[in-house]
């Protein structure tokens, strides 16, 4: 390239004063923009088809796109929702539900008891033909309730007959669709490959927009919403592939809601303080170390020993586990000692057993021998068929998982007890489990997992029942009189007389240890106060603000950087919530902060600073880039 | 260069993508644990459900033939299948979503890195001995040695969390509005800024090793030193004799390279959140999405494959002594 030195300077001048025009623009100020509120969690969404919900994340936006039928109080207790209000008739069998007039869905149709009616009709068609509804999540709330009929006599008013006489029609967590759309959607498609696209139609504060799969969501608030309307405009939901990044976005104000901060950063969150909450919940999850309990031989398969499935063996391992020590190394105190499987955000629910195992190995080892596991001379245990015991210990992956299984593997084999120990992953895991009802072997001695609840324990209760394996049982265990209190609490109208057979469940659970409930994690979540105030937590006393159960927590956001910054926001119409309850549930009383740039939307305000910087960079490439070149055109010229 | 020795080479590069589309096929199901295992941790699931999804996504049926010749015909249309875990998308779709990213964030990446691992490298090898060299070489040995994840997050810590000069995550900042086309450029600019320094910086040190022992060896030839006797000037005797042969090895190295994108796509996207195949491959792997997987991979398969017969037939023309 042989072009003229006053050619090559005028490209690079010309070069130069491109990224100059390019930049003065973007150095000025912007228009203002719509308010966004931003969290994040490390949940993959798996779409927006309701009846697709598996995760979280997927609940949460959900609660967000559509209104259930009752909403979810302070206290995860019953509050006007798509309902305004509601009566049971005498023997518990009929609901009337009144449902509020003057309601529109986002795109302006009017919203009535109709389409309440059509949702829980066709949960009612799919159960009666005996089939699941998408990932199967929504219909069992409306099943465990009893459902059997539902009619809309005038637009305001639905009946819901039930078989049983049980509250927790209240709690059902299926959402009400928009009928003169979902109507038209082919049945055999609307529950699973049906796609919901982006803009979602919902009643409830805010739908989904924007959605990329994989990445985020976003929702817009509904004009329409017949309650109180938060100070966000707009929400994005974002899924992180890596916690620390998460966390890092959080401190850069990148990210004001932060779900599942790991325990080491959560502590250093804490005690930085600043404009970030660190917030500790109470755990509606349970991790367990299962036992191969399947009581039939399974040729080629099931446990390695016949030990895994008598409770005294299972009873006197309990004895060589230290609890309070996985909670203190895995969790740094993060965590509760697991008992029962009734989880402690259940807490109305949730009995302590009696004669709690205290940690003690040579309690443990006398208990063994009792049982009839003596040691032989190498120091091996054996078990009845005279065969040493070796288990096999797996898990699906997760880091706590594994911490708590070094120590289980340590403990054991002070026992003489050999624990190989394996990770494992969630696929891999279930697959090698699946006991002959299923299709599989049962190919495992002892594994850790973990069970998510709902606020009512019925469906952890239910994984231990015999009809659940082949199903969702993964301990196979099978005991005659839990199913038999299982099914009368199921029915139980005395609400005394339940939480005693949901008791007696819980000890004989714990007696039988077909799980060893290891630990109930806390909750660990963190929020800033600095871009939005007003976060209340859900329960009231012990819960985290968001990702709990109903959107109303959302509603309640004020903007911390508006000049009047009061939280005092009033319940929406929540007349069991005592409004003292709420006020003090106002965690942060953000202080109007007067050094932030009024503009509410200030992350452009961040942008222009690097685009400078780029801006810097780029012209100094150019000037660089262009003295070479031109030097390097004198040198050529010279040697010609 | 002859028409019947490119042909040879393209048809060899078709069958290379044939067996690979069964080996694809064949290895993501020899894989332990199946895709609606995912499905059974619902404590209200039911076996029929299960049995339901397995027919669905057609893995009730025997892998081979049954899936093996509906996979293969089903390529053979361009059918790439429906996604698993995203539920209803077909794969094109998702792939499609995906691609853009991580093809700028490489691409991009790469063309940096050659630029300037390939001027660093001549440059060293060059003034072999000096201190530019010690220093180049040995700032190119630490970058070569660090893996990707760790460069990207001192850089994630120092730029974005420390001094908050670019953001910590994403592609874009979502929900923005943005006033004029230039902010809009600008915000792609500044979240592109860190995942592409990573990029670069990465393979900046991986590039500048081999170009400097080229151009070491090339030195040592004996036209240099004709050149050199002739008296053309050193910087021109750099560029127009030694270079041209020293470029050689890197073109080879460039082709290869492309099949270890995806590998460092999954360490740096997941560092900052980059919305490309890597953080994509991580999610499809975990819930065993086996469409796109396989897509994933069938992609990247073609791609090398394609990037080598490049490199095979640039070649001819790099080097005049290989002849068809």
């Amino acid at each position: 390239m042989r072009l003229p030195l006053r050619g090559r300077i005028a490209i690079v001048t010309a070069s130069a004063g491109l990224v100059l025009a390019l930049l003065l623009p973007a150095a000025s100020a912007t228009a203002a923009d719509p308010l966004i509120l931003r969290t994040g969690s490390t949940q993959t969404v798996s779409g927006l088809n309701p009846w697709q919900v598996v995760y979280v994340v997927d609940f949460e936006i959900m609660t967000l796109n559509y209104d259930t039928l009752v909403g979810f109080g302070p206290n995860v207790d019953p509050v006007p929702g798509f309902a305004e209000s509601w009566t049971k008739s005498a023997d518990g069998h009929t609901w009337t539900f009144k449902i509020r007039p003057g309601m529109k869905w986002s795109d302006g149709q009017p919203a009535t008891s109709e389409d309440a009616r059509w949702t829980i009709q066709y949960v009612l068609d799919a159960v009666k033909k005996g089939q699941t509804l998408g990932a199967g999540y929504l219909e069992p709330y409306l099943t465990a309730a009893g459902v059997t009929a539902v009619s809309a006599p005038d637009p305001q008013t639905l009946v819901v007959t039930t078989n049983l006489n049980n509250p927790l029609l209240l709690q059902s967590y299926v959402p009400i669709l928009p009928a003169h759309i979902w109507s038209k959607i082919d049945p055999k498609v609307a529950a699973t490959t049906y796609p919901n696209n982006a803009p979602v139609v919902g009643t409830g504060p805010y739908q989904v927009v924007e959605y990329k799969p994989g990445q985020f969501v976003r929702l817009q608030r509904n004009p329409y919403y017949w309650g109180q309307q938060g100070a966000e405009d707009q929400i994005v939901i974002t899924t992180f592939k890596n916690d620390d990044t998460m966390v890092q976005a959080l401190k850069t104000g990148e990210l004001d809601y932060a779900r599942d901060v790991p325990a080491t950063q959560f502590d250093q969150l804490k005690s930085a303080g600043g404009p970030i909450t660190a917030v500790e919940g109470v755990s509606n999850t349970f991790y367990e170390l299962a036992f191969n309990c399947y009581n039939k031989p399974i040729p080629g398969g099931g446990a390695s020993t016949l030990a895994v499935q008598d409770p005294a063996f299972r009873d006197a391992l309990g004895y060589a586990i230290d609890k309070q020590d996985i909670v203190n190394k895995v969790f740094q105190g993060h965590a509760q000692v697991g008992s029962t499987q009734v989880t402690p955000f259940q807490a109305g629910w949730h009995v302590e057993p009696t004669d709690v195992r205290p940690f003690d190995i040579e309690m443990a080892k006398s208990k063994l021998d009792a049982a009839g596991y003596p040691l032989n001379a190498s120091g091996q245990r054996l078990d009845k068929q005279q065969k040493p015991i070796v288990l096999r210990l797996s898990w699906p992956g997760d880091p706590s998982e594994a911490k708590a299984a070094q120590l289980i593997v340590a403990w054991f084999g002070q026992l003489g007890i050999k624990v190989n120990a394996t990770a494992s992953d969630e696929a891999k895991l279930g697959q090698q489990i699946l006991p002959p009802e299923a299709g599989g072997k049962a190919q495992f001695d002892m594994f850790i997992w973990d069970w998510v609840g709902d606020p009512d324990p019925t469906s952890l209760l239910k994984v231990l029942t015999t009809k659940e394996i082949g199903a969702s049982s993964d301990s196979l265990w099978s005991n005659a009189d839990y199913d038999a209190l299982y099914n009368k609490q199921l029915a139980e109208t005395d609400d005394a007389a339940r939480h005693q057979e949901v008791g007696q469940m819980q000890q004989l659970f714990y007696d039988q240890a077909p799980y060893h409930i290891l630990y109930y994690p806390s909750q660990l979540d963190a929020y800033r106060t600095d871009h939005f105030g007003g976060w209340r937590n859900q329960p009231t006393a012990n819960g985290t603000p968001l990702f709990q159960f109903g959107s109303f927590n959302y509603t309640y956001l004020t903007n911390a950087q508006a000049a009047v910054a009061s939280p005092s926001a009033s319940a929406p119409s929540a007349s069991s919530a005592p409004s003292a309850e709420a006020s003090q549930a106002v965690v942060s009383t953000p202080a109007p902060v007067a050094s932030q740039a009024p503009a509410p939307g200030d992350t452009t305000s961040s942008n222009s600073s690097p685009l400078l910087l780029l801006g810097g960079l780029a012209l100094v490439v150019i000037a660089v880039v262009g003295i070479l070149v031109i030097r390097r055109g004198r040198a050529s010229a010279e040697e010609e | 260069m002859s028409g019947r020795y490119l042909l040879a080479k393209i048809g060899q590069a078709i069958i290379t993508i044939g067996l690979l589309i069964v080996l694809n096929f064949v290895l993501f199901r020899m894989m332990p644990g199946s895709p609606d295992r995912v499905l059974g941790r619902n404590p209200n699931v039911t076996a029929e459900a299960i049995q339901a999804t397995r027919e669905r996504w057609g893995l009730d049926k025997p892998v081979i033939p049954d899936q093996l010749v509906a996979y293969v015909a089903s390529i053979a249309q361009g059918d790439l299948g429906y996604s698993f875990v995203y539920r209803g998308a077909s794969v094109a779709d998702v792939l499609a979503d995906r691609i853009w990213p991580t093809v700028i964030l490489f691409g991009l990446g790469e063309l940096i890195a050659i630029v300037v691992g390939v001027s660093l490298g001549a440059y060293t090898g060059w003034r072999r001995g000096g201190p530019i060299d010690h220093i180049g070489n040995g700032a190119s040995l630490i970058l070569y040695a660090t893996p990707y994840f760790l460069i990207g997050m001192v850089l994630l810590l120092v730029f974005a969390v420390g001094l908050g000069w670019f953001p910590t995550y994403g592609m874009t900042t979502v929900g923005e509005v943005y006033s004029s086309p230039v902010n809009q450029l600008a915000d792609y600019l500044s979240h592109l800024a860190l995942p592409l320094a990573t990029v670069a910086l990465g393979l900046i040190g991986q590039y500048s090793i081999v170009m400097r022992s080229s151009i070491v060896d090339t030195l040592g030839e004996e036209y240099i030193t004709t050149a050199k006797a002739k008296g053309i000037q050193d910087v021109s005797v750099l560029r127009q004799h030694a270079l041209p042969n020293a470029m050689l090895p890197m073109a080879t190295l460039i082709a290869i390279n492309l099949g270890y994108v995806i590998a460092g796509a999954i360490t740096v996207e997941v560092v900052f959140n980059w919305p490309g195949l890597g953080t994509l491959t991580v999610d499809a792997l975990a819930a065993r999405d086996y469409p796109v997987l396989q897509g994933i991979f069938l992609l990247l398969s073609v791609s090398v494959v394609f990037a080598n017969l490049i490199a095979d037939v640039m070649y001819q023309f790099l080097d005049p002594r290989v002849k068809a």
